[in-house]
């Protein structure tokens, strides 16, 4: 069986040691580096420094975990890369998974499941505990990335719109200022080249936008 | 003095004078005429009768020397002659020979022949004497003879011989120096009279012929005249004075009212708004001027009392290029209103100093905590992994290290999550209300429109988004009684708007307590030049924060 050989790229040593210490227990399991930063890390990158996977933690000095991630994509290494930071919310989660990461786990996961995550990623898979993983979708659940000239928000109040309602009744309905109706109706005529409610009507009709 | 003293004595001494010089002159006119009138016909009276006399003893000569009749037919009794008189030729005045002195007037004629002595008729003479037209009341002829004693009856002492009435008068004098004329000097009475004198020459007889009248009764006219323009000058003076009056009160009272506005003005009040007769269109004028005049202090007097109580806004247009005060006042405001601006500046930037300080503090604490603790937590957690060998033991510190560390985690996050550094306002409010969820019942929904990618919402205006969200959201929890929290997140090009939304009791805005925050949050809003908008209505409070976009 195949050693995996592993990195560990964290700025504090106390816990670069720890976890040297916890994973040396294992016989699969190799240490072949720790750096105390990111730029250390790809420098070893770019000497073709060989390794199967790199725990890397988010906040570091001189770079930092995500610019990591960033340059690894650049380079087109092999190297796996699996966040291991304090950080527990989702939208870190979610950064990382989108930016190249195999697995984010958390610094102060237990020993079995860092383990499990060592040895899934080892074998190709991604590992995002269920945890990890609800935390990521709820985050990504509330991001509304509209692909259409409008986006969600301007779709709903150009739906009111039609609907004939006043600007004060769509405020108090979104739960947003009237100004803020007003610039999305400005950007709305705005985007679809109109230069009032009615022809704002007539264009979005034609486009089913409503 | 006053103006109106002065007015009236000058218009009064002015009318006077010109009274008083006209009555003067036309009185000394007619004085004059009335003069020479009075000497002219008391001197056409004297040379009718001086003439008529002198015919008279002319043609009485004649016929004497005529008749040859020698007898001397007087009464012996009563005229006693001097001999010596009795060998001369002529005219003689025997009344000193007379025994009652009665005037007698003799003819003699000496000759070869022997004395012819005639006494002429007194009446004769006296009838032309007494012939007394024209001459008035006090009018009179009469004769004087060389030793000055009348010879002719006194007018005014009929009963009284001429002889015996003395009249050395400056008349006679001068007529017996043969210089005829005429004056105005005292009779043989002692009273002044108009006289017109001449001698009388008929062969040796020598008389002085008088007309005279009392200057009383010819003056009568003239004195009637002095008084009746005495009375004129008066009635005319009265009347100058009362139109004089009237005139200064024309004059005078809107002087005086001026007077009176402009003291008022003075003391400092500019808000009187007493009425004035305006009676001519100078006055009106100068009342327009003061009332302008009023109505430019009163607007200065108002505008300097804006700017003393710091309403800046207040506009003021001074009254024409000139207007010192108003230029000057607009300078003051000027001056004010950039003091002002620089104060609030100042005050503003110390606050945001003051709260950039304490964020940097915050967020130095949050990553000691979060990279500094957290790690040797984790070391620690590391350290019981590989070293405890007692299984229970090692389970039982494990969950202690991570509650401590999950501790440390919320703790970091509430001082400042580093969400807001690495991804912007509106995700780090998605995880804090994420987190929230987890220890609260009230429903909380939070709406991010920031711009995901390219937002320009800067770090600064964040770090308050963040605060006043944490504010907002912690009053609602613990004060609000609310069951519904919506909160929306709008980035647009120019601006950004937090809008807030609960179903609670509400607050007054007014009478809030400090511990609300309200006015921290405010204190946020100012520090990020931003506008803030309260709604606390039972059921329905929103608070609509809007931030411009500075790019």
């Amino acid at each position: 069986m195949n050693e995996i050989k592993l990195i560990i790229a964290d700025d504090h040593e106390l816990f670069r040691n720890g976890l040297a210490e916890l994973l040396r227990k294992h016989d699969d399991i190799k240490i072949v580096k720790t750096v105390a930063d990111g730029l250390e890390f790809i420098e070893l990158m770019n000497n073709s420094f060989e390794a199967d996977i790199v725990l890397l933690d988010i906040t570091m000095p001189n770079m930092d975990g995500f610019q990591v991630l960033k340059e690894l994509k650049n380079l087109a290494s092999t190297i796996k890369p699996i966040v291991i930071s304090m950080h527990n919310d989702g939208n870190y989660i979610a950064k990382c998974a989108k930016m190249g990461a195999y697995g984010y786990l958390l610094k102060n996961t237990d020993e079995s499941e860092l383990i499990l995550a060592i040895r899934s990623v080892n074998n190709g898979k991604k590992y995002f505990s269920a945890e990890i993983s609800e935390k990521m979708i709820n985050f990504m659940s509330t991001q509304s990335i509209s692909e259409n000239v409008l986006s969600n928000k301007e779709t709903e109040v150009l739906g009111l719109l039609s609907k004939g309602l006043t600007t004060k009744e769509i405020a108090t309905k979104l739960f947003v200022s009237s100004r803020t109706i007003e610039t999305h109706r400005a950007n709305i005529l705005k985007k679809l080249e109109v230069k009032n409610t009615a022809e704002l009507i007539k264009k979005a009709t034609k486009m089913n936008l409503i | 003095m006053h103006i109106k003293t002065l007015i009236l004595i000058i218009i009064n001494s002015l009318i006077a004078l010109v009274i008083a010089l006209l009555s003067f002159s036309s009185y000394k006119q007619f004085s004059s005429v009335l003069n020479d009138r009075i000497l002219l016909q008391l001197n056409s009276i004297k040379t009718l009768k001086q003439n008529q006399i002198e015919h008279l003893l002319k043609s009485e000569w004649e016929r004497f020397e005529a008749s040859q009749l020698y007898t001397q037919s007087i009464d012996t009794t009563v005229i006693k002659l001097p001999d010596s008189i009795k060998t001369g030729t002529g005219i003689y005045d025997l009344t000193a020979y007379h025994v009652d002195k009665k005037t007698t007037i003799g003819f003699i004629s000496t000759s070869k022949r022997g004395t012819m002595i005639k006494i002429l008729d007194y009446n004769k003479i006296k009838q032309i004497l007494l012939e007394r037209t024209g001459m008035g009341d006090s009018g009179e002829s009469y004769l004087v003879g060389e030793d000055f004693r009348m010879r002719s009856q006194s007018r005014f002492y009929p009963n009284k011989i001429p002889y015996t009435l003395f009249a050395k008068t400056k008349g006679a004098a001068n007529a017996f120096k043969e210089i005829n004329g005429r004056g105005v000097f005292k009779d043989y009475r002692g009273i002044d009279v108009y006289s017109v004198y001449s001698l009388i020459t008929v062969k040796n007889l020598k008389l002085v012929i008088l007309s005279e009248m009392d200057v009383d009764e010819v003056t009568m006219p003239l004195k009637e005249l002095k008084e009746r323009l005495l009375g004129l000058t008066l009635a005319i003076f009265l009347l100058a004075v009362m139109l004089s009056l009237f005139l200064i009160k024309i004059i005078t009272n809107p002087i005086k009212n001026m007077q009176k506005s402009l003291k008022i003005m003075a003391e400092g009040d500019y808000n009187q708004t007493n009425e004035f007769i305006k009676n001519s269109s100078e006055i009106t004028e100068m009342f327009e001027a003061l009332a302008n005049l009023k109505a430019s202090l009163q607007g200065a007097v108002k505008f300097s009392d804006d700017i003393g109580k710091m309403n800046l806004n207040t506009n003021f247009k001074p009254k024409s290029a000139n207007d010192m005060l108003g230029k000057s006042l607009l300078a003051m405001r000027d001056k004010l209103i950039e003091f002002r601006n620089n104060e609030e500046n100042t005050r503003i930037l110390s606050k945001r100093m003051l709260v950039n300080g304490m964020e940097n503090e915050r967020r130095r604490l949050s990553r000691e905590l979060h990279d500094g603790i957290g790690p040797y937590l984790t070391s620690l957690k590391h350290y019981i992994e590989n070293r405890v060998e007692d299984e229970l033991q090692k389970t039982e510190m494990k969950k202690i290290v991570d509650a401590t560390i999950s501790e440390i985690r919320l703790m970091s996050n509430a001082l400042m999550p580093a969400s807001i550094d690495d991804f912007g306002i509106g995700v780090t409010l998605t995880n804090f209300i994420e987190s929230l969820k987890k220890s609260t019942t009230v429903t909380i929904e939070y709406e991010d429109l920031t711009q995901q990618e390219s937002s320009n919402i800067t770090n600064h205006q964040a770090i308050n988004l963040f605060r006043i969200c944490q504010e907002l959201i912690n009053n609602s929890l613990k004060h609000a009684q609310a069951k519904n929290i919506r909160i929306t997140l709008s980035e647009f090009d120019e601006f950004v708007s937090l809008f807030y939304f609960d179903d609670g009791i509400g607050f007054d805005i007014n009478t809030v307590k400090l511990g609300l925050g309200i006015i921290n949050i405010k204190e946020r809003v100012a520090i990020c030049n931003g506008t803030i908008t309260i709604n606390a209505i039972p059921g329905n409070t929103s608070f609509e924060i809007e931030l411009p976009i500075e790019l």
